[in-house]
């Protein structure tokens, strides 16, 4: 609406180059400004939460509500660029990884093994390591790999040059090197398993993460590791970077950083999925071989994208470390646990959609938080509405009837007989469709009122969580295929098609009346 | 059988070649490095080790190759029928081998049941979104473990008695072995025969077979393929929590064992080949062997035991380098 | 005698699926500028046939030349670079893209900015400028920003066309251009084949039921049945050819052939 009206107001401006200065801010703007809000309430989001809770924000020693929402909305901004990273793979590209988690932990463990126990020589030795590594799996693969040569020999010299011949490696040193590892890692296993099917693409990222998990939860390695325990790296962690409450550090500047890195993040997926490249890869993901049938190299836009989003993933487990509490590297941060959250985050957000992994994660994570020390019993009345019982039988029933949507149809085309799409067909469907939820829920409500006189338990929103998450999932994933944000759109989507399709069909008609 | 290698396809007849070669590679690492006795007893523990990740990959396998789903939850098949198994086990009075018998039906019936409405409620209003198939199986997987875990507590399962008929020892490369081992070997021959005879043999093997190569073509032959597709979806669970009560009086039941199987049956029908049930055998046993040797290996040189982990990764990214589509997979 | 110049050849090629052999040595020769009509009934192999020429599949044996050089070993997209692209006799097509973007993106894979993933696309708007001419010659300017899916199927006919168009080829290679279209929206869109071969001179080869259109438009016909080429020559010749008119075009196209002819007079 705005759109057309500001548009249709700049085509009146008479000077083009002033025009085509006007339309350019324009559309920055009007691309912009949700986002720059966002930003800017990122931004404010630990003083807004002092004035609510009436604690303090100092710029160095933040207190209180507002100290502990700060490193819970720091979190949350790095878990959202993982679930912004597994988006770009799983829902822009189509790729789908069960071991995104491997570049998650790696940024951590490679940077602080890095720090605690540099040794010139051996780091030397181990790279020379990984380049052999790469340069067999280059030769021996039936692969014209001339590229993965090239990239993989720069991407260690350039690691070699990063290290210091002597003494100490700082942390931004090492942080780089851990980058440029996982660089390396994506681009082998990549340009190895992306040509195949997207099946042995996802079993062979499970096997590997899985691999590394397991190695560093062994006691083999707990030198280096920690192994169960995890890597302690509170005293390798350069000041500027301590975010611990009590620290006098620049917790306040550290939060603001991790906004600008998430803005950052945000807007380089935004670009890159608008560029050239971008656009590749959304034919790829409809219709691979059509893509190659016009002319792309569609594995190296997917070997591409998955650098890409291998990059994120290790810079945003970083981040998510460095505000850990307990400043401890976990070996779960190598886990399952790690593909699944950005997996359901993307899922529910919506599934190819720019802002739909964000809104899930915050949203999931922020929830938890703030409901987590909440306990409740099945007759609480969640916002003075429903009580909790009430929401589950509806919730099931709904589902039932999500779930079993294809044998409730055949048994209602049974019922009132498999007409045609005709809209008094339609109208039964819907009819019949109602009728089976009502009933379904009333009974559920019936049994749920009686069970509910029984048990007056008092349950734990943290313990039911988790499980509550997975029912969530396999909702999304029955039912709302392209979560929250992706059926938002559509709708909009289809509301505009609708109306164009009228514009259209009237047009014809006048015309059709014009004519004779 | 001498048919059988009449037939083989030249990729195939090399895979053979292939497989004997390594299995003499590993027999003579052993043999060289361990002597006589150690070298037995590890090619024993990888045949054990084989069979029971024969139990979980053919179940992974048989469904891949017909419904052309890769079954993530596989692995939690094994947790559920392991735990559900064990506390049977615990609950039922009488004898060890009548509360044995009771947790393996109990199990296999549970996860068979679970399987089924798995297949029918969830897998199968998908087959148009595979994307979502594959996400749906490996999220239910995460889900499982996360409901065994909060049922049955995160400490692992002390190993119960095996049955009394096989608690007695044998002699075996001078090492005392329980006879359920043995049985466990025997048990996964049987599995391994029975299901070869059940698509060789049997008429819902023929259509099952016959829907691997092409579903529609069977659908249009008037058989109802969905209720062939729930059959092997419920074969292929029950097989998964046969592994899992199997492996209870020898490792007990952990959390970690669903995934470990898992993981290690990915790598048997990739080194085998996606769909091919003779690969997936042979896999199973090469990467039992694999794992056995280099556990000892690592054992008696570098104190190392996880190396044995890597070794059957590293075995299948050489596969797949080599040979894309697994030993004995379909060439496309 | 002068030797000929071939922009396409196939040599002796073969495509066996299994125990099928859907294409039986078939020696195929195009020169340039022609409009080349390959028919033949259902199963004869033409698809197939095209897949090899474009590199969609890989031939049991023989070999593919363009322009004297062997592409045999050349994948798919590399093809597209030398000038051989192709349209598909079963809509094969971007759905989720708008018809616009289907096009442009054709028109990118020809650029060399398409790696160029640090820019907005819009930078590279001669993309679209050529999007747009392609749409605009098939007749979709009206439907830009629908997405493929919900297209009618006589404009997902047309879309094919344009990313063909996009993609500036030399060597078109239409399957079927008109497959499942309603009998009134194909003269026009032959007449568009047709204008775009006399305005550009490209090369066409074509697979095409309508026998009318074949044999008025036509340069050559081959003529295939069970993978192998029965006959090859101009329209007039293989008109005359007693063994195509007995074997196949009596038998098959007999009555067809006389139907379509008599709706389009
Ligand atoms: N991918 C394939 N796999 C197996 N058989 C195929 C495949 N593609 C085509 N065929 C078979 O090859 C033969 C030739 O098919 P096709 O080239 O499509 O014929 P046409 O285009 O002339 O109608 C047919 O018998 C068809 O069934
Ligand atoms: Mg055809």
């Amino acid at each position: 609406m705005v759109e057309r009206f500001v548009f249709a107001r700049i085509q009146r401006i008479p000077d083009s180059t002033l025009r085509g200065l006007a339309e350019r801010l324009a559309r920055l703007v009007l691309e912009n400004w949700f986002f720059a809000l966002v930003f800017v309430l990122l931004w404010r989001f630990p003083y807004i939460v002092a004035d609510l809770s009436g604690s303090q924000v100092k710029p160095s020693r933040p207190t209180g509500d507002s100290a502990f929402w700060q490193s819970e909305m720091a979190r949350a901004l790095t878990l959202a660029c993982l679930a912004m990273s597994y988006n770009l793979l799983f829902g822009f590209s189509g790729i789908v990884s069960f071991g995104h988690a491997l570049f998650f932990g790696a940024g951590g463990y490679v940077t602080f093994i890095l720090m605690g126990h540099y040794d010139a020589g051996l780091q030397h030795k181990a790279l020379v390591l990984v380049l052999l590594v790469a340069l067999g799996l280059a030769l021996f693969s039936r692969l014209r790999a001339r590229a993965l040569v090239v990239v993989t020999l720069s991407g260690v010299l350039l690691a070699l040059l990063l290290l210091p011949a002597e003494g100490a490696i700082s942390f931004w040193q090492a942080a780089a090197v851990a980058l440029l590892l996982s660089l390396i890692v994506s681009l082998t296993s990549g340009v190895v398993t992306l040509r195949v099917r997207g099946i042995y693409f996802a079993m062979f990222t499970l096997a590997l993460a899985e691999v590394f998990w397991v190695l560093a939860k062994s006691g083999t390695f707990r030198s280096y590791t920690g192994a169960e325990d995890g890597l302690a790296f509170r005293s390798l962690l350069p000041p500027a970077l301590n975010v611990t409450p009590t620290a006098d550090g620049s917790r306040l500047t550290m939060y603001h950083w991790t906004v600008v890195f998430f803005a950052i993040i945000f807007l380089a997926i935004r670009r890159y999925m608008s560029s050239p490249v971008g656009r590749v890869m959304l034919a790829i993901r409809d219709n691979e071989e059509r893509a190659q049938t016009i002319g792309y190299h569609t594995l190296f836009y997917k070997v591409l994208t998955m650098v890409f989003a291998g990059a994120i993933a290790t810079l945003s487990g970083l981040l998510f470390m460095i505000w850990a509490t307990d400043k401890i590297v976990h070996p779960d941060t190598l886990s399952l646990a790690y593909t699944v959250d950005p997996l359901l985050n993307t899922l529910i957000g919506g599934v190819g959609t720019l802002t739909g992994p964000v809104i899930a994660t915050l949203g999931l994570h922020l929830g938890e938080t703030y409901l987590r020390n909440e306990t409740f019993t099945l007759g609480t009345r969640v916002f003075g509405l429903l009580a909790v019982w009430q929401i589950i039988a509806l919730a099931i029933a709904g589902a039932l009837v999500g779930v079993f949507r294809h044998s409730l149809t055949r048994l209602g085309e049974r019922l009132i007989g498999a007409g045609p799409r005709t809209p008094r067909y339609e109208r039964l469907m819907l009819a019949y469709r109602g009728g089976v939820f009502v009933t379904l829920a009333a009974v559920l409500l019936l049994i749920g009122g009686q069970l509910r006189g029984e048990a007056e338990a008092v349950y734990n929103v943290a313990d039911l969580w988790d499980l509550f998450l997975g029912a969530l999932f396999v909702v999304v994933v029955m039912v709302l295929p392209h979560g929250i944000v992706g059926t938002w759109n559509r709708l909009w989507a289809t509301r505009r098609l609708r109306r164009l399709e009228r514009q259209m069909r009237q047009e014809r008609e006048a015309a059709g009346a014009s004519k004779p | 059988m001498h048919s059988y290698f009449a037939h083989l396809s030249p990729q195939h007849r090399r895979s053979w070649l292939l497989v004997v070669a390594y299995v003499a590679v590993l027999l003579t690492i052993s043999l060289a490095d361990f002597g006589a006795n150690t070298a037995g007893q590890t090619m024993f523990r990888g045949v054990l080790l084989g069979m029971l990740i024969f139990l979980v990959a053919s179940g992974l396998s048989l469904i891949f190759g017909l419904l052309d789903v890769l079954n993530f939850a596989q692995g939690a098949f094994l947790l559920i029928g392991a735990y559900v198994g064990y506390d049977v086990y615990l609950r039922v009075d009488g004898s060890a081998d009548v509360r044995f018998l009771a947790a393996i039906i109990s199990g296999v019936v549970f996860v068979a049941l679970i399987g089924a409405i798995m297949e029918m409620g969830l897998i199968r209003p998908l087959y148009a979104r595979p994307v979502f198939q594959l996400v749906l199986t490996f999220g239910l997987g995460a889900i499982f473990l996360d409901l065994v875990e909060r049922y049955y507590g995160a400490d692992p399962k002390q190993p119960l008695a095996p049955p009394s008929l096989l608690n007695s020892n044998f002699s075996l490369f001078g090492q005392s072995l329980s006879y359920y081992r043995l049985f466990i070997i025997v048990l996964g021959i049987v599995m391994m025969i029975g299901v070869f005879l059940l698509l060789n043999r049997t008429r819902i093997g023929i259509i099952i077979r016959a829907g691997v190569q092409d579903p529609e073509m069977v659908q249009a032959l008037g058989i109802n393929v969905w209720r062939v597709f729930t059959l092997v979806f419920v074969l292929g669970a029950g097989l998964a929590a046969l592994g899992g009560i199997a492996l209870i009086p020898y490792q007990g039941a952990t959390l970690g064992m669903g995934n470990q199987f898992l993981i290690l049956a990915i790598v048997v029908i990739v080194i085998g080949g996606m769909g091919s049930f003779e690969g997936t055998a042979i896999a199973s046993i090469i990467v039992g062997l694999t794992r056995a040797v280099a556990e000892q290996l690592s054992l008696a040189h570098f104190n190392a035991p996880v190396l044995a982990e890597t070794s059957v990764l590293l075995l299948m990214i050489a596969v797949l380098l080599v040979q894309p589509n697994g030993l004995f997979g379909r060439g496309e | 005698m002068v030797e000929e110049t071939f922009i396409l050849e196939g040599k002796g090629l073969r495509k066996e699926f299994g125990s099928l052999v859907a294409v039986a040595d078939v020696d195929i020769r195009v020169r340039a500028g022609e409009l080349h009509a390959i028919i033949g009934p259902n199963g004869a192999g033409k698809t197939t046939l095209f897949n090899l020429l474009s590199g969609n599949l890989r031939p049991t044996g023989g070999t593919v030349w363009f322009k004297g050089r062997d592409i045999t070993a050349e994948p798919l997209h590399r093809r597209v670079h030398l000038g051989i692209g192709r349209s598909f006799q079963i809509t094969n097509i971007f759905p989720s893209l708008t018809v616009l973007e289907n096009v442009r993106l054709a028109a990118q894979a020809l650029g060399g900015d398409s790696f160029k993933f640090w820019w907005h696309f819009r930078r590279f708007a001669q993309y679209t400028e050529t999007a747009l001419t392609a749409i605009a010659q098939v007749g979709l300017s009206d439907k830009l920003a629908v997405p493929a899916a919900v297209l009618p199927h006589g404009d997902q006919r047309k879309l094919e066309l344009a990313i063909l168009l996009a993609s500036d080829a030399e060597l078109l290679l239409l399957d079927e251009p008109t497959a499942g279209m309603a009998t009134e929206q194909v003269p026009p869109l032959m007449e568009t084949i047709r204008a775009i071969q006399r305005g550009t001179g490209k090369t066409i080869m074509l697979v095409e039921h309508n026998m009318n259109v074949v044999m008025t438009s036509s340069d050559r016909i081959t003529v295939m049945h069970l993978g192998a080429v029965l006959a090859e020559g101009t329209p007039a010749e293989i008109a005359r050819n007693e063994t195509v008119q007995q074997a196949y075009l009596g038998e098959l196209y007999g009555d067809f052939a006389g139907i379509i002819g008599g709706a389009s007079t």
